[in-house]
């Protein structure tokens, strides 16, 4: 991987976070996310300050074998693409970020053939043929063009399968409008679906209408039930959008379970174009409130072996096990790209249209503009972020969220984190103990 | 010790795991040998070493002087002035010591003349290193070599040394007597004495010189230690031809006489960086003999079975057919004069054909096994029921024929058919070749599979092996197999009478033998490790010295063949030992010969 730039550290940056939880005190060495059990001898120390301490925390901090430094910033191959293949979608839900597909002009029209064939055979040419390759597909609503979603489908898994590749599917859809021939396709390929479900029929036909005031979530239940019920190569998650005025997340969850989801993920809106529905600086402590309690009752399930249905958390978990640790929050711009329907390539698929995201096409990168999107991004070059002690944890948050930052908004991160990072110490212990 | 032991961190996750598994965060060069050189690990020889020169390590075996010990010399490197001195002002050596390693340290030239101490198992000696130059053999028997010498001193007992200058041999000599020094400190490293860098100071170069001289038949495939010479056409069959010649000879081209035989000191071979420079005129050996025209590879394929039934049929015949042969070599073996009643050239002869005849013929034990091994695996294990009946009859040297299992002394004729046993592409490698072609061809699982094919392979090459041991035993006992008197215990060995108590030893412990494989097999391991190490025991333990008692099947063929009787292995009535006809439909037992 090629590095392009060095950001350091901010030198006053803490390098440590002490917290508890009921399996007592632990440390979080920030650099590389490293969780170790706190003892008194080493609290001592730490108090203690000193060379001692910082000879301490200075070998902590260091890369260990394997590890990269933080301070870099690389621009790797692009590994996954998504394809705005639709310019619209049927139903008008209030805080669609791409304006219902058409990206407030950006995106008249749908995707051609050409154009996504480009990109395709972009990604398989330069991604390292060594690890997974994704090809994503998004809108609007990307069944609405459901010729060319096959048709790619079909394309890349071929092409793929010709120069042993690892090709793998992801969609984003709002489920209303599957047919038993998109059923069939996501079966066959390995598809990561992402639903779009915000609660029970309450609460999701409120914030996602339908044309004609149709009921959407009688429509979206009966077209995912055949693949819920028989999922085949592909894994189906739930998302719920949550606005400031519903955070009863416990009865969503369940409602959104009800109708056969084993995973469901909660996202709070951040930016609402005026509406008046994103979540506001005093809102985050209820959120924060509701997210926990549902969590809490996750984990109690999770004691006695039942899996973590809540995707917040199972995946926070799952990040804090293997050390998540990096200055990006994703792959937006490094490793992933979006593909508007005119062939440009976007560094983020919320940013389709927005010149500051705008990266080169299927011909190329534009590599000055790559780097510098990548350190203007980079989690050391944000004023509030590079003092922060979650900062390789949340890395900045979403670009297009950043405008929305707040203190309340980061505060609630941070809860959150500490919330999983004590969950993890409580959860491995007693599942620990119960295998030996 | 790093930083992260103390205090102790216990890590949650697995950045932390990575963090506080590092020994040391900032590695950094540790002066010393490397640790290839450690004895535990590591490839090191004497010839001379691919990561540590085990030679080396005698090269400090008298304190304070560092020799060097090319060939037939132990010549003085240097002297450790300070140590000695140092050893001085401790009070550790005599200051008349002291002064003899000034002696040695102020001139140059320094050779070991004689040498006198504890030699291990040689007990004490006192040598001239000039004339270790005979073989060593028998009692009384002296080191071949001087580095040999050196190296069965016994730590810590004294050795005297009588060191004289090369060039001026009849001048002043030099007396010193010290303990000779250990190898290892007390904390088990190697000892302080050997400085970083001295135990790989020379070393293999394997990509250069040593490729031409590597005498330890260490390059097994890319260059051969024998070859024959390249026949001038395929019709040649003059014996001339069937002597080794230096593969690395200068003289590449052939002509109607072949290259003078390889000897130890060859007139004219390729040197190092000639070699480099015309290696495409080294020839490919194949069979043991340089190639130079396209190579067509000699051999059979054996005509698959038809069935796994056929298969296993085929299997515990070839497991009778070891236990058969096996039989006839023991008797063979035995029926050979002991050692104590022979001497001279032939006394050497009888020695090696029975040491090599007891290998065949535990190689044959082997083989039983690992035919078992693979029937176990065809069959599966429940209902697998070892192999261990004695084959009727062998597979002759033409198809059709049919050799009966009968014990013989070793007379000319036994020999030619052992030979013949073991020819390739007949007989007994017959059987195999249909089973390996059998096995070839199966479906099922892989890894089992190729471990099957690996064993019969294996036996096969073995048998290989065999051919050629028995070809060279009968030229070592060519000269007396006209006169059996001369090599076998008695002219015209018979089987012992009824009432020969050894005899009856020996057929108890015979059958107890196999009750014991059969056990063991039956079980596969390692439940059956036990029965098997005792049917080990039962075939070689030495009897007490006192006693009169026949403790193993060793004891009691050597009884037997000492009482002047044929020694044979009766087969114990019973299911489990059935004696088995060969596999073919058209055999007939009265046919046999």
């Amino acid at each position: 991987m090629q590095r392009i730039a060095t950001i350091p550290c901010e030198p006053a940056a803490p390098m440590l976070h002490r917290f508890r939880s009921d399996d007592g005190e632990h440390l979080l060495v920030i650099p590389y996310s490293r969780l170790f059990d706190l003892s008194p001898e080493l609290a001592r120390i730490l108090d203690r300050g000193g060379a001692e301490c910082d000879d301490l925390v200075r070998a902590l901090a260091q890369p260990a074998i394997g590890e990269d430094p933080l301070d870099d910033v690389v621009a790797p191959q692009p590994q996954s693409i998504s394809l705005n293949v639709s310019s619209s979608c049927n139903l008008s839900c209030s805080y669609c970020y791409a304006a219902r597909g058409g990206f407030e002009g950006a995106q008249n029209e749908p995707m051609k053939w050409e154009t996504a064939r480009a990109a395709i055979d972009a990604l398989l040419a330069r991604a390292d043929a060594t690890a997974p390759i994704t090809v994503g597909f998004l809108g609007g609503e990307p069944f609405v063009n459901r010729a060319l979603l096959h048709a790619c489908v079909q394309y890349a898994h071929t092409e793929g399968a010709h120069r042993g590749l690892d090709v793998r599917f992801s969609v984003t859809t709002n489920g209303t409008l599957l047919r038993p021939e998109d059923i069939a396709l996501i079966r066959a390929r390995r598809f990561a679906v992402t639903i779009s479900i915000d609660g029970g029929a309450q609460v999701h036909n409120r914030q996602r209408p339908s044309p004609g005031k149709r009921d959407s979530f009688a429509q979206l239940r009966q077209a995912v039930a055949p693949l819920l019920a028989e999922p085949g190569l592909a894994q189906i998650a739930a998302r719920a959008t949550v606005t400031r005025h519903d955070f009863d997340l416990s009865r969503r969850f369940n409602d959104i379970v009800a109708v056969g989801f084993s995973e469901v993920g909660f996202a709070p809106l951040r930016m609402d174009k005026g509406r008046g529905d994103a979540l506001r600086e005093q809102d985050w402590p209820a959120y924060l409130e509701a997210l926990q309690g549902l969590a809490r009752s996750e984990l109690a399930r999770a004691r006695s072996g039942a899996a973590i249905r809540l995707s917040n958390l199972a995946i926070a978990l799952k990040q804090i096990a293997r050390g998540a640790s990096s200055p990006y929050p994703c792959g937006a711009g490094g490793g992933y790209f979006s593909v508007a329907a005119d062939g440009r390539w976007y560094a983020c698929h919320r940013a389709i249209g927005t010149r500051d995201f705008e990266m080169g096409d299927s011909l190329g990168l534009d590599g000055e503009r790559r780097r510098a999107f990548l350190k203007r991004r980079h989690v050391h070059a944000q004023d509030a972020c590079r003092t922060c002690w979650a900062r390789y944890l949340c890395s900045g948050a979403c670009h297009q969220e950043a405008a929305a930052r707040s203190e309340p908004a980061c505060d609630f991160i941070r809860s959150w984190l500490e919330f999983c990072l004590g969950a993890y110490c409580e959860l491995s212990a007693h599942l620990e103990a119960k295998v030996l | 010790m790093s930083k992260l032991d103390q205090p102790k961190l216990i890590p949650r996750n697995a950045p932390a795991l990575r963090k506080a598994r590092e020994k040391n965060p900032q590695p950094h060069l540790v002066a010393g040998n490397p640790i290839s050189t450690r004895l535990e690990s590591g490839i090191g020889n004497c010839f001379p070493g691919l990561e540590c020169d085990l030679r080396n390590l005698e090269r400090r075996f008298f304190p304070f002087l560092e020799m060097d010990m090319p060939d037939v010399e132990i010549s003085l490197f240097q002297v450790d002035i300070d140590g000695a001195m140092a050893a001085r002002k401790a009070g550790k050596i005599t200051q008349a010591t002291l002064d003899a390693y000034w002696t040695l340290h102020k001139e140059t030239g320094w050779i070991v003349e004689t040498m006198s101490g504890t030699f291990g198992p040689l007990g004490h000696l006192t040598l001239t290193m000039a004339s270790l130059k005979t073989t060593s053999t028998g009692p009384g028997r002296q080191p071949p070599d001087p580095w040999t010498a050196v190296r069965l001193l016994t730590e810590g007992t004294d050795v005297r040394l009588v060191l004289q200058m090369k060039s001026a041999p009849t001048a002043k000599k030099v007396t010193i007597t010290a303990q000779r020094a250990r190898y290892l400190g007390d904390d088990g490293a190697l000892a302080a004495m050997f400085l970083p860098g001295e135990l790989t100071q020379s070393l293999c170069s394997p990509w250069t010189h040593d490729f031409r001289d590597c005498a330890c038949f260490y390059w097994a495939s890319n260059h051969p230690d024998i070859a024959l010479p390249p026949l001038p056409s395929k019709h040649t069959t003059d014996p001339v031809w069937n002597f080794a010649v230096p593969w690395e000879r200068s003289d590449r081209t052939i002509g109607k006489r072949p290259p003078a035989k390889a000897t130890v000191e060859y007139a004219d071979e390729l040197d190092y960086y000639q070699i480099n420079g015309v290696w495409q005129s080294l020839n490919f050996v194949l069979e043991r003999r340089e190639q130079r025209g396209p190579y067509v590879q000699r051999g059979f394929a054996g005509k698959e079975l038809d069935s796994k039934a056929e298969l296993e049929t085929h299997l515990r015949y070839a497991a009778g057919v070891e236990l058969a042969v096996l039989q006839e070599y023991l008797t063979a073996a035995y029926s050979l004069k002991p050692e104590a009643d022979l001497s001279g050239r032939i006394g050497d002869d009888v020695r090696a054909a029975y040491a090599e005849i007891m290998r065949i013929a535990i190689g044959e034990m082997r083989h039983l096994r690992a035919v078992n091994d693979v029937l176990a695996a065809i069959v599966g294990r429940p209902q697998y029921t070892p192999a261990l009946g004695v084959a009727t009859a062998l597979p002759g040297a033409k198809p059709g024929q049919w050799w009966r299992v009968v014990p013989n002394p070793l007379t000319a004729g036994a020999l030619q058919r052992f030979i013949d046993i073991e020819a390739p592409s007949e007989s007994v490698d017959g059987v195999y070749a249909r089973i390996l072609a059998t096995l070839n061809q199966q479906q099922t699982d892989l890894e089992k599979k190729d471990e099957n094919i690996q064993a019969i392979r294996t036996v096969m090459a073995e048998g290989e092996d065999h051919y050629r041991t028995f070809r060279d035993i009968q030229e070592w006992l060519k000269p007396y197999l006209h006169d059996e008197t001369k090599y076998l215990r008695r002219r015209n060995l018979t089987l012992p009478p009824q009432g020969n108590k050894a005899n009856q030893v020996l057929q108890q412990h015979y059958r107890t033998l196999l009750d014991l494989l059969y056990k063991g097999y039956k079980a596969g391991m390692p439940n059956g490790a036990e029965n098997l190490n005792q049917a080990r025991n039962l075939m070689i333990a030495k009897k007490a010295d006192k006693t009169e008692k026949l403790e193993s099947i060793a004891d009691a063929a050597k009884a037997v063949a000492d009482n002047g009787f044929l020694v044979s292995f009766v087969t114990p009535p019973g299911p489990h030992f059935k004696p088995v006809n060969p596999p073919d439909p058209k055999f007939k037992l009265s046919a046999a010969t």
